[in-house]
């Protein structure tokens, strides 16, 4: 695409987003550059997963526009979108949210099937992804052998293995120990600069976000403090 | 009280709701079970129109007779009508002679069969409450009018209402007829109006004055049977008694008594099997019907699942959520039912022509034409509808019981199913009974009936037992579908499905299994009907010509060629010979079955050759004329009369011929399948000797070589333009489409419990899709489009109809033999060859796979639309 260091990867402009009369997100506006690592937190019901759907394509905003790497998601195709979450942005999510039915290999390799990554190279990236996660014992592994912490660290793979440009992590710690939580943050801060990827970090935690370089706070749908 | 009210609470404010929310499902719910009842009660319906058809001129005309005296074969003498005056001396017993025959309307092959009945219309008048219209448009008059008929006339005949107004016929009118070989013409003189308090006038019913009849059919000493009825009053039973003993101080040999209800009773015995096997079938519709709605109610409960859980979490007991998904299966059922019911009325009136046929080509001649609304039956189907729905209803509601708060929250649950499913050792002790118990000989019922229990048991157990190792074909069909999916990110999501399938898998396959081993068992079973049967016909049919009277599809013609009549056909010039046959009922030991006289012809190598069970030593069929050294006569059975009266071979035979002290000796088993109540072949020379009658039902004409069938049959045709007369080709085909005819009921029914097992298929995935929406998302978020997860259903679909179409076919082979070799022989006595139409089964595989993949894309097109809750 036509990202480099100057251009940011993600930037949100008034972005406006209402169910009814309820308005749930309200004049956003923010950017994330290529490597940064943002903290976005907010109590529950304060727009954040809104927000998400929003920038994966899953929501329309109402207005105001979201661009990432370039490219404007909502005069997007459903078929442009779907490329779009293959390729360029990936979800890492509180539950985990691996395929039951798939081992931790294939849970890994199936988006670069989707993008048609040749079985070799497919091979290769799963295999150091594995490698990167600690988890080469465990790669036969269906999710319900897994631990919480294996199974977010097959997720973080998961979401990095097509090499996106953006992460969404929606409270990737959520669901676990604390101190299960703080590996796993120090794996996503690792793996985020290692493969130079944008990081939204979606959490109710301060702690968490000691790997985020700033933090925006969402508060009725509103942007509130950029640090 | 007040738990009834808490219920109805939370069937208002949770199931109604969810109703109202999504009709479509509701409707379909309902719609499969109405389908499933409608189908069951149809079938009755029909069976018993089919058999009510069977009635006695007197139940509609006199009202039921109270004895009726006939001889064991032929006619009675009108010489019998004193002596049993005499014989119940001042006995209150009003004595009814009635001559009855057939004729047919026109010449053709498949012409409408009407019933000639001659009655003593003076002593008829006396007797009953006959009112005669003297014109048909016009009301009745007063009752006791006596008929406009003059009385003895031949050609004056008398119609009811129902006749009339189907033909279009009115007094004055005049109807052509075949009787016999020859064509009549009778005149309409009255039209008997229905009346509602005694069974409809038969359709096909024409009355004449006693000896007007018999001067028609040249037989003017002699009656059918004699219908004797005592008034009603205080000492009826005492008279009835006292007649029946004076009747049979007289009867010895000379003559039988009979009572309508024995007659009508064996008439149902006579097809009980048939209807049995038919309502089994009919059977199935429902069960995969409740296999549809146990799929339905579970997914509802995999759907709201959170929804009970939060009840759980507030504090409803799990009992009370039981009943909550119990009491929405038993109103899906009531109304589901109700609708049924309806709908099997208006499918009866399209089964009833097909069913009739076959009773009427197969055991006795009846009119039915429409199926009535029986109220017994209703209420059976609907309990049955209500129970099953009850039944598919009850493991949802455990599983929603069993629903734990913590559950509510969460997502990607999966559905436990049934945990049989998942125990191959148990479809292994299943498949060990169904063996053990298809050699269990028949229950014997009433009359001829026989009941193969152990064959329906063994059917059953097969069922269940394959339904569980189905469950093994998991993984081979993951393997095979791995193997295409190096580059098939959906397909490769497909068959991880099948890495431990759940209980929803399992459950989908096993219905696709049952209704696709059911439809391809029954393949089975007509393709061996069929192969045997034109096997039978090839061999039976060697003549170029046939010739026989009008009507002759239907059992119960008694129409026949007279001797000068098939004495000229014989003797044209461009034939070489002719095989004859003369047949009539005949009662051994009180059951109606054929005496048939038969010559063959011996002139060329073209002669018919009978199929053997038991091979006669001595197969030349002109030396049936000899008489054996224990003074016994050879006589051929077939294998359904050695069922019905249980004889085989060198076994012997009273057979009751008046003036005559007969024994036959069975020296040979033939198969037959033209009609169940079996026959005794002797020589025809016999028939004449006993009978001293030339005449024959069918002429086989064998045609000199060379002579081309077609100009012959035209050239017979005009000399005999009241025969029926058909080429070799013509009558093969007939006999196979008549056959087809009979088998429609039976594809109708495969169709429905196809399409429902699909249509179970769909909903499975639907539900199989609520439950995995979580990952559906997920899916969507890693980039997948809605046609990939429509290709991931599709190729899903496609797996679990593999599964199951797979079992099935297993599952068909094994039915086959069931029906072929325990049920059919064991219900109906007729040995078949075991044949597998394997183009059939590979098509209907093929179609069940194909439709399977085309609804699983469709539900996952739909579905891909679902989206997990929000989290945190």
């Amino acid at each position: 695409m036509n990202s480099n260091s100057t251009e940011p990867v993600l930037r949100v402009s008034n972005l406006t987003k209402a169910y009814g009369d309820r308005t749930v997100l309200s004049d956003v506006s923010f950017s994330l550059a290529a490597g940064e690592r943002v903290g976005l937190m907010g109590t529950s019901g304060s727009g954040k997963s809104t927000l998400l759907n929003c920038l994966g394509g899953i929501d329309k905003p109402d207005s105001g526009s979201i661009e990432i790497t370039g490219n404007f998601i909502q005069e997007k195709t459903a078929d442009e979108l779907c490329k779009i979450r293959r390729e360029t942005v990936s979800t890492i999510f509180q539950f985990f949210h691996l395929l039951p039915t798939l081992s931790a290999r294939e849970n890994i390799e199936l988006p670069l099937e989707l993008i048609g990554i040749h079985i070799d190279e497919r091979n290769e990236r799963v295999q150091n992804l594995l490698e990167e996660i600690q988890l080469t014992h465990r790669a036969d592994a269906t999710p319900d052998e897994l631990s919480g912490g294996e199974m977010q660290r097959v997720a973080i793979a998961r979401a990095l293995a097509p090499r996106p440009k953006l992460i969404l992590a929606d409270e990737p710690t959520g669901n676990l120990d604390s101190k299960t939580g703080e590996s796993i943050l120090d794996l996503l801060e690792a793996l985020s600069q290692k493969h130079d990827t944008a990081m939204l970090l979606v959490t109710h935690s301060k702690a968490a976000t000691r790997i985020c370089s700033r933090t925006l706070k969402i508060h009725d749908g509103a942007l509130e403090t950029s640090n | 009280m007040k738990l009834q009210t808490k219920n109805l609470n939370l069937f208002s404010k949770t199931t109604l709701r969810h109703w109202k929310r999504e009709p479509k499902n509701t409707l379909l719910l309902i719609t499969v079970l109405a389908l499933g009842v409608g189908v069951f009660l149809s079938i009755r319906l029909a069976n018993r129109a089919a058999v009510s058809g069977f009635t006695l001129f007197t139940d509609s005309i006199a009202g039921e007779s109270d004895f009726i005296v006939r001889a064991p074969i032929g006619d009675l003498p009108v010489s019998i009508l004193p002596e049993i005056r005499d014989a119940l001396g001042p006995l209150p017993v009003g004595i009814h002679p009635i001559i009855e025959t057939t004729a047919a309307r026109t010449a053709k092959t498949e012409a409408s069969l009407y019933r000639l009945v001659g009655v003593d219309l003076v002593s008829l008048n006396n007797a009953v409450y006959l009112e005669a219209k003297s014109d048909h448009s016009k009301t009745s008059p007063p009752s006791n009018q006596p008929f406009d008929v003059k009385l003895g006339d031949s050609r004056l005949v008398l119609i009811g209402e129902t006749m009339a107004a189907s033909e279009g016929l009115k007094v004055g009118d005049v109807l052509p007829l075949i009787l016999d070989d020859r064509r009549i013409e009778l005149e309409i003189s009255a039209i008997l109006p229905n009346n509602p308090l005694r069974a409809s006038i038969p359709e096909n019913l024409i009355l004449f004055d006693l000896p007007g009849l018999q001067k028609l059919i040249g037989k003017p000493d002699k009656i059918s049977r004699v219908e004797l009825k005592i008034p009603p009053g205080e000492d009826r039973q005492r008279i009835l008694a006292e007649t029946k003993k004076r009747l049979s101080e007289i009867a010895e040999t000379q003559f039988a008594i009979d009572t309508p209800s024995n007659r009508e009773s064996s008439a149902e015995q006579m097809t009980a099997a048939f209807r049995l096997n038919l309502t089994i079938l009919s059977t199935l519709a429902l069960i995969v019907g409740v296999y549809l709605i146990f799929q339905a109610l579970e997914a509802s409960v995999v759907k709201r699942r959170p929804e009970i859980a939060i009840l759980r979490s507030l504090g409803v007991e799990s009992w009370r959520i039981q009943r909550a998904w119990l009491f929405e299966s038993l109103i899906i059922g009531m109304i589901g039912s109700a609708f049924g019911i309806l709908l099997g009325y208006g499918m009866a009136q399209l089964a009833v022509g097909s069913i009739a046929m076959t009773v009427n080509t197969l055991y006795f001649e009846n009119t039915t034409t429409a199926a009535r609304l029986d109220s017994g039956e209703a209420l059976f189907a609907f309990l049955f509808g209500l129970g099953s729905s009850l039944v598919a209803g009850a493991i949802p509601a455990r599983e929603a019981a069993a629903t734990p708060p913590s559950q509510s929250l969460k997502s990607g649950v999966r559905s436990m199913g049934l945990p049989i499913l998942r125990k191959p050792i148990i479809g292994v002790v299943f498949v060990v009974a169904a063996i053990a118990l298809s050699q269990l000989p028949p229950i014997r019922g009433a009359g001829d009936l026989r009941i193969p229990l152990g064959g329906y048991l063994g059917a059953l157990f097969w069922l269940l037992g394959l339904s569980i190792l189905a469950g093994l074909l998991f993984p081979t069909v993951r393997k095979v579908l791995m193997g295409f999916s190096s580059k098939n990110a959906p397909l490769k999501y497909a068959a991880s499905q099948f890495r431990n399938p759940g209980g929803r898998h399992r459950l989908t396959a096993a219905g696709l299994l049952v209704a696709v081993g059911m439809a391809a068992g029954m393949a089975i079973l007509v393709a061996s009907f069929e192969h045997t049967l034109t096997g039978w016909i090839k061999n039976l049919l060697k003549a170029d010509l046939y010739v026989a009277t009008a009507g002759t599809s239907n059992i119960g013609n008694e129409n026949l060629i007279r001797e000068d009549t098939w004495k000229v056909v014989a003797a044209r010039p461009e034939v070489e010979g002719v095989d004859i046959i003369r047949r009539q009922f005949i009662r051994i030991d009180g059951k109606e079955t054929w005496l048939a006289g038969s010559v063959y012809n011996q002139n060329s190598d073209r002669r018919l050759r009978l199929i053997w069970v038991e091979k006669p030593t001595d197969p030349n069929p002109e030396n049936l004329n000899l008489d054996l050294p224990n003074k016994t006569i050879p006589v051929w059975i077939s294998e359904t009369f050695g069922r019905r009266f249980s004889v085989g071979m060198d076994d012997t035979i009273e057979l009751p011929i008046p003036d005559f002290e007969v024994t036959g000796t069975v020296k040979g088993i033939y198969a037959d399948y033209g009609n169940e109540r079996g026959m005794v072949v002797v020589h025809r020379d016999r028939i004449v000797t006993w009978f001293g009658d030339e005449s024959v039902n069918n002429v086989a004409v064998y045609l000199n070589q060379g002579t081309d069938p077609e100009t012959a049959r035209t050239a017979f045709k005009k000399e005999f333009p009241n025969l029926v007369i058909r080429t070799n080709e013509k009558l093969r085909n007939e006999s196979l489409t008549i056959f087809h005819r009979t088998f429609s009921v039976t594809y109708a029914l495969e169709a429905i419990a196809i399409f429902v097992a699909v249509a179970g298929l769909g909903m499975a995935l639907a539900g199989l899709l609520i439950d995995r929406k979580s990952e559906l998302t997920t899916l969507k978020e890693i980039g997948f489009t809605r046609r990939q997860i429509a290709t991931a259903t599709l190729w899903e679909g496609l797996g679990l109809g593999i599964v199951g179409t797979l079992g099935g076919l297993i599952l068909s082979l094994a039915l086959g033999h069931l029906l072929i070799f325990v049920v059919n022989r064991q219900s109906f006595g007729w040995t078949l060859d075991y044949q597998i139409p394997l183009m059939s089964l590979l098509s209907l595989g093929a179609l069940t796979i194909a439709t399977s993949g085309i609804v699983a894309f469709c539900v996952g097109w739909f579905g891909a639309k679902l989206r997990r809750e929000q989290e945190g």
